[in-house]
């Protein structure tokens, strides 16, 4: 992520100025005897160690747990492998049949993507606007912090599958409440329509992670920079918009990301409420759920790793972007901008 | 500083800079907005909660109810479910499972703290050589669907004699290999002003005395919101404990409850969903302390300015 | 057939041998290396068993494996049971990275698999001797026989049949299907359902049987033919499998059969699990389960023979619930073989096991077994078809099962209406195009 670097080399300007005032206080006292570049390199060599010092266990478990896997991985996406016999080296077959020959990856993708483009801002602004509610007074606030949690604390376990199904069948808790309001929906669990909207609720339900980080970013705002704002005659609205949300920036930017990536890989939640057959019609066949079932109830391991390495691009394209539009967006309070 | 105390700082920034006689009219429109704010939180956490509520009573219903009566009221009442799984499951009690459980947890929070913090000071903190690079590596070890690396890291700890052991679990996460916590804790020391490493560095610190007594201080929050993400998390992991525990006497709570759950034969949902409400109550339990201490990072931020 | 002959000579050859072997060991006084064959009861050795199952299972195999330990108290057996997509899940990854179980529960459709890629064990030589094929019949043994090489012993059998639950047809005041064609089947679920709908009572005849790949392999097979060869290859065309899903179009459209929406929210039960329907085509071996959903108040079944395609075809077969197999990489290969034996014949297992696995296979185990009502009714079913039962299929072909699971899907679609009879037809083909080229 060349902004990444961007960033820090950015940062590293705000700073080189009190550097300076340190080697001109440093040549002072031992008479200015070691050349500035010389001593730049010792202090760039040192920080090179102290980085990868700090690293090392990082860096055990990235080449030793991740590096290997993922290369392999790579490789497989280009051969026919059914786990049992030696993979065998088929080009870009599996690329051409995703694309061209397999109506059920084009739509594993289509609804994976209505998933990931409703349903995570949905999940966000649910995210954020509990968040700054639960900020704004102090009474109860273990309470409904815990509250507001606790669904995610279920994860993905058969009873979630059991929990939600109920809640959307014919008659269910869903059902009859719509009805109250005229709205005659029957069951959302069995028609095919309403599937996907379930599955994003359920996502949405789940929103104490981004909730959590949200709070835990609202804690780190300086107090003083509303008293600031205060005193410059702002309202709660130019607050919010000049201060919450600049400050915030570096959580939302988080927030954002991991929940894009974390949305397009969606599991657990499918896999277990269609009992891994991702029905019905295919309607929560998310694209992970698919590549699972090629991967190990069809054994085809090659597409499944191909089926990956796509899904690791595009959602790297999106990944770069969002990178490189923190830069007019993102406020980090460490990096002088 | 007077931002130690819990007044939230909209509120508290309201009554400073209004002193004198416009102030109980001001009181009188927060309290007011107090209970709107009450009862917007309470109406939105029922419909939240309500989901909840409905696994709770329905550990009440006999198996056979499951899938025919979608009500919250049980039809015939029983407390059979919990005598079941109280005897636990194939001559493995039922408190083995959740000490198993507890301890791969534990160990997964202090691992991921320990190597998430010190790998974020790193990529947010110190200017080497490759740390863009590495950093963007970290971030695309996230974009990777974990099912494609699951059979090359199985023949690994295969290699190692690790299966039927803990280490599989454990192992990865003293090695950061959950980069989300890298990335969250990255992320917030970025957000912490420098001044202060700056002037502790004039005073002659490194890198390890500005980590420990200054940075490890000021991200409370990140490694709070860490251990509890990582503790539910690791409790609740499924796929890791399938591949690497072979012994029933070494399974965690998910597999466990999936147990009583075989769909060539009967599956006793019954049962299923009371162990799973057992299951909710220690991470309830254990996410209700640690929130308190979500909060407490506020007090560290007030002293900072 | 040429194939069975062969096997047999091999096994009449292997067991004299082993005879001759066991001979030979008793003249030298035992401990002979060469012997292979046979255990040596006061060799200490530690088995891994895998099977999957719930919780009650597990307890049954703990009860088998102590009477097993009374019998070989120096055999120690670690036993691990999971549900069934998880215990395939682990096993797909432990063939991949090494370390299958010693002894496993294992599975017809992926007995070809795990077979040909050479991970499970040729019990060829411990047949007759230390396995007894005695109490087998001759077409349960030749179930479990792949490329040539036994590798997997049939605990017990199923045949497919169909279930009705006559309390709700009581209800409704239809009688049980007295047997008949397919036509005569639809007509009467119609009857089902028109009188369920007069009377107000929430209830279909029964569900789509074009969902489900077995009931046109019977149909096939009732035209003489299998669904796949014993190359593999596949033995039908398209026309086939269009004209097979086409024959419920109108009881699809009617409203005779139960609705794909109602049946995806009480999925994963049944409808006939959930007494939405009153009946059911399945393998009989599915009784207890059904009971078991459908709660007390229900303590009965109906269970009567499929629709006719043919008068007279032998359309059914009995197929293995379920098989024990050992893996080739087990290092005690004697021990796991009389651990199987133990497993598959003894009384003691039967008296343990029930038919909580199917019927069992074995006349040992069946003796051994208490059967209960629905067990003897299911064991005197399998005894009323015995006319239309035929040789069973060659052994389910690699990916069967992603075949017939994407059947299933494709069923699903067509009662959703998301896919023309022409697309399924077109996609099954696909797939299988995929499969076979694995």
């Amino acid at each position: 992520m060349s902004t990444e670097t961007e960033s820090i080399v950015t940062a590293e300007a705000g700073s080189r100025s009190m550097r300076r005032g340190m080697r001109e206080l440093r040549r002072a006292e031992g008479g200015g005897k070691v050349p500035a570049s010389a001593g730049r390199r010792a202090h760039g060599r040192r920080e090179t160690l102290a980085g990868y010092g700090f690293l090392v266990p990082w860096l055990i478990g990235f080449l030793g747990l991740t590096v290997g896997p993922m290369i392999y991985s790579l490789y497989l996406a280009f051969t026919r492998y059914n786990l049992f016999t030696e993979p065998e080296w088929v080009g870009f077959d599996n690329f051409v049949r995703m694309f061209t020959d397999d109506p059920n990856y084009m739509q594993s993708v289509q609804i994976t993507l209505v998933y990931v483009l409703v349903g995570t801002p949905i999940k966000l602004a649910a995210a954020l606007g509990i968040a700054l509610l639960l900020n704004y007074r102090n009474k109860g606030s273990g309470f409904f912090r815990s509250s507001f949690y606790a669904p995610s604390l279920i994860g993905a376990s058969v009873s979630v599958a059991i929990v939600w199904r109920a809640m959307f069948s014919t008659n269910g808790p869903v059902d009859s409440s719509l009805s109250l309001f005229g709205i005659e929906l029957g069951g959302w669990v069995g028609n095919v329509a309403l599937v996907l909207p379930m599955m994003i609720l359920l996502a949405v339900w789940q929103f104490g992670a981004p909730m959590v980080i949200f709070l835990a970013g609202l804690k780190q705002v300086p107090a003083e920079l509303y008293e600031a704002a205060e005193v410059d005659g702002a309202g709660p609205m130019r607050k919010f918009w000049s201060v919450t949300i600049p400050m915030l920036s570096p959580v939302i930017f988080f927030n954002l990301l991991l929940e894009t990536i974390n949305a397009f890989q969606v599991f657990a939640s499918a896999f277990i409420i269609s009992n891994g057959s991702g029905g019905p019609a295919g309607m929560t066949n998310f694209y992970t759920v698919y590549l699972y079932k090629r991967g190990f109830a069809d054994l085809q391991m090659g597409y499944a790793a191909a089926m990956a390495w796509v899904l690791v691009i595009v959602v790297a394209i999106i990944a770069f972007i969002l990178f490189k539009t923190q830069k007019s967006w993102v406020h980090y309070a460490g990096e002088n901008r | 500083m007077s931002t130690t105390t819990d007044v939230p700082r909209a509120e508290f920034a309201e009554i400073a800079t209004n002193a004198g006689p416009p102030r109980r009219r001001r009181m009188k429109r927060s309290s007011v907005n107090t209970i709107i704010w009450f009862v917007v939180l309470l109406a939105f956490t029922a419909i939240v909660l309500y989901p909840l509520v409905w696994l709770l009573f329905s550990t009440f219903k006999p198996s056979s109810e499951f899938g025919q009566n979608p009500g919250l009221i049980p039809d015939n009442p029983t407390i059979e479910n919990y005598i079941k799984v109280a005897e636990g499951i194939g001559g493995t009690p039922l408190w083995q499972f959740f000490a198993n459980s507890l301890f791969i947890a534990v160990m997964a929070v202090i691992g991921t703290i320990i190597s998430s913090a010190l790998a974020a000071y790193a990529f947010a903190r110190i200017r080497f050589k490759g740390v863009g690079v590495l950093f963007a590596a970290m971030i695309g070890t996230l974009l990777l669907p974990f099912h494609v690396i699951i059979i090359p890291q199985y023949i690994m700890f295969n290699k190692l004699e690790l299966v039927d052991t803990y280490w599989p679990l454990i192992l990865p996460k003293f090695l950061a290999t959950e980069a989300f916590f890298v990335f969250l804790i990255v992320q917030f020391i970025r957000n912490i002003p420098r001044d202060m490493d700056e002037a502790a560095r004039i005073d002659g610190a490194g890198h390890i005395r500005i980590f420990f007594s200054i940075i490890v201080p000021l991200i409370k929050p990140a490694l709070i919101t860490s251990a509890i993400f990582t503790f539910i998390w690791t409790w609740n992991d499924f796929l890791g404990p399938l591949l690497y525990v072979n012994s029933p006497e070494k399974y965690p709570l998910p597999i466990a409850l999936r147990l009583y759950n075989d769909a060539t034969s009967t599956s006793d949902y019954g049962a299923t969903v009371a162990v799973s409400f057992l299951a909710l109550l220690p991470i309830l339990i254990f996410f209700i302390v640690f929130q308190r201490f979500l909060v407490a990072g506020v007090a560290t931020q007030g002293l900072k300015g | 057939m040429f194939n069975i002959r062969k096997r047999r000579a091999a096994a009449a050859a292997a067991a004299l041998t082993a005879s001759a072997a066991l001979v030979l060991t008793g003249c030298a006084g035992g401990g002979s290396e060469e012997a292979g064959a046979t255990y040596d009861p006061d060799e200490k050795v530690t088995l891994n068993l895998a099977f999957w199952g719930n919780d009650v299972r597990a307890a049954l195999y703990d009860e088998a494996i102590t009477a097993f330990n009374e019998e070989y108290p120096n055999i120690t057996v670690n036993s691990s049971f999971l549900g069934f997509p998880e215990f395939w899940e682990k096993r797909q990854t432990e063939a991949a990275g090494g370390g299958l179980p010693d002894v496993m529960q294992f599975d017809y459709s992926y007995l070809r698999q795990y077979s040909e890629n050479g991970l499970l064990l040729d019990l060829e030589p411990y047949l007759g001797n230390i396995i007894d094929t005695e109490p087998l019949s001759e077409n349960i043994l030749q179930i479990g026989v792949v490329g040539g090489e036994t590798t997997g012993i049939p605990t017990s059998t199923n045949a497919w049949g169909m279930y009705t639950n006559p309390k709700l047809l009581e209800q409704v005041g239809v009688e049980e299907f007295g047997g008949g064609s397919w036509e005569d089947y639809d007509d009467w679920m119609k009857e089902v359902t028109d009188a369920a709908a007069a009377a107000g009572v929430e209830l279909w005849g029964g569900t789509d049987y074009t969902g489900r790949i077995q009931n046109f392999e019977i149909q096939q097979r009732a035209k003489g033919e299998d669904l796949f060869t014993d190359e593999g290859e596949p033995n039908f065309t398209e026309e086939d499998l269009a004209e097979f899903w086409e024959q419920a179009d109108t009881i699809r459209t009617d409203g005779t059969v139960i609705g794909q929406q109602r049946l995806e929210e009480v999925y994963p039960l049944s409808g006939f699990d959930a007494a939405l329907t009153a009946s059911e085509l399945t393998w009989d071996n599915f009784g207890a389960g059904y009971l078991g959903n459908l709660g007390e108040s229900y303590t009965e079944l109906g269970l009567v023979e499929p629709p006719v395609t043919e008068e007279g075809a032998q359309d059914l077969y009995l197929k293995p619930s379920m098989l024990h197999s050992i893996a080739s990489t087990t290092e005690h290969p004697e021990a796991a073989a009389t651990l199987v034996n133990f497993l598959v014949n003894s009384p003691e297992a039967g008296a343990a096991f029930g038919t909580n696995r199917g019927l069992p296979a074995s006349e040992t185990m069946l003796e051994g077994a208490e059967l209960d009502p629905l067990g003897q009714q299911i064991a005197d079913y399998e005894a009323s078809i015995q006319d239309r039962l035929g040789d069973a299929p060659p052994v389910p072909i690699v990916g069967y099962g992603t075949l017939e699971e994407k059947f299933r899907l494709i069923g699903q679609e067509l009662g959703y209406g998301t896919l023309t009879v022409d697309e399924a037809v077109d996609q099954f083909f696909g797939e299988m195009d995929v499969v076979l080229n694995q």
